[in-house]
């Protein structure tokens, strides 16, 4: 039967093993994915112990509701949004959200859409400060300063390797805002690292 | 044809560095970095941006993570807890 293609697939033999509670699936979802949530809600949470703990629970959680899931998105996607939401929970609990769409850029142009000063460079003197392991130390020191909205897109696209459906999934935003999102992270970012 | 607004251009960077944008609109962002000097240091700096975040946390988040899955593998296999 033509309609039996999409059942043969290995996202959805994967799910059925999963729904079935074989534990061979479930071993290999936590090799391939285990390490990917852990760093993001290490990063997410920048404690530890606390990432742990949720991922660990938002496993087991995904555990006992796998009957539920519906495979409108990737197996990928939602253990991503399962531990995005928790880290965003334990964030609010901690009292350390911060969502705001920071512009950076907002302040760069004039009327007519120019730049109203120069771009600093990153050469001459600029440039011994940043070489290369300089950068990075920078890079990873402001991005645990920026707001959750922009770390969290930056962490699933340029480390997690996710693409745009699959964070798009994870985080339950559109491709529109997505790209918003990343530009505004971007943005952020950079100009952390030149005013650091 | 080229962006003549460097708020437009700037605006577009991501889209650019990511491959989300048109033939059309790539030539007329290219043209205009090829002449304006500002924007072409954003962007460069955009691009150095978008390579070291996604450096980050590969070297410094130790990849094991035994402590984690033996728990959660426990409780798989523990199905009654």
């Amino acid at each position: 039967m033509q309609g039996d293609e999409v059942h043969h697939s290995p996202e959805t033999a994967q799910l059925d093993a999963l729904k079935a509670g074989h534990t061979s699936a479930w071993k290999e979802i936590m090799v391939l994915h285990g390490s990917g949530l852990l760093s993001f809600a290490i990063r997410m949470l920048g404690d530890r112990g606390a990432a742990e703990e949720i991922v660990q629970d938002s496993l087991v959680n995904i555990y006992h509701t796998i009957g539920r899931f519906d495979g409108r998105c990737s197996i990928k996607s939602w253990l991503y949004r399962a531990v995005h939401n928790s880290a965003i929970d334990e964030i609010r609990r901690r009292k350390r959200y911060v969502d705001v769409g920071i512009d950076a850029e907002e302040n760069y142009f004039n009327e007519a859409g120019r730049w109203i000063n120069d771009c600093p460079g990153w050469d001459g003197l600029a440039a011994k400060r940043l070489d290369d392991k300089r950068l990075l130390t920078l890079v990873r020191e402001q991005m645990d300063h920026l707001p959750h909205t922009h770390r969290e897109v930056l962490l699933l696209k340029e480390f997690e390797g996710l693409d745009t459906t699959e964070i798009c999934d994870a985080l339950e935003i559109s491709p529109g805002n997505l790209r918003i999102r990343i530009h505004r992270a971007r943005a952020a970012l950079r100009a952390a690292v030149v005013g650091a | 044809m080229v962006y003549l607004k460097c708020s437009v251009v700037v605006g577009k960077i991501s889209e650019v560095i990511d491959g989300q944008t048109s033939l059309m609109t790539r030539m007329r962002f290219h043209g205009h970095i090829m002449m304006c000097k500002n924007c072409r240091r954003y962007f460069e700096q955009f691009k150095r941006v978008k390579e070291f975040a996604g450096k980050v946390t590969s070297d410094d988040l130790p990849p094991d993570f035994a402590h984690v899955m033996g728990f959660v593998m426990n409780e798989i296999e523990n199905k009654d807890v």
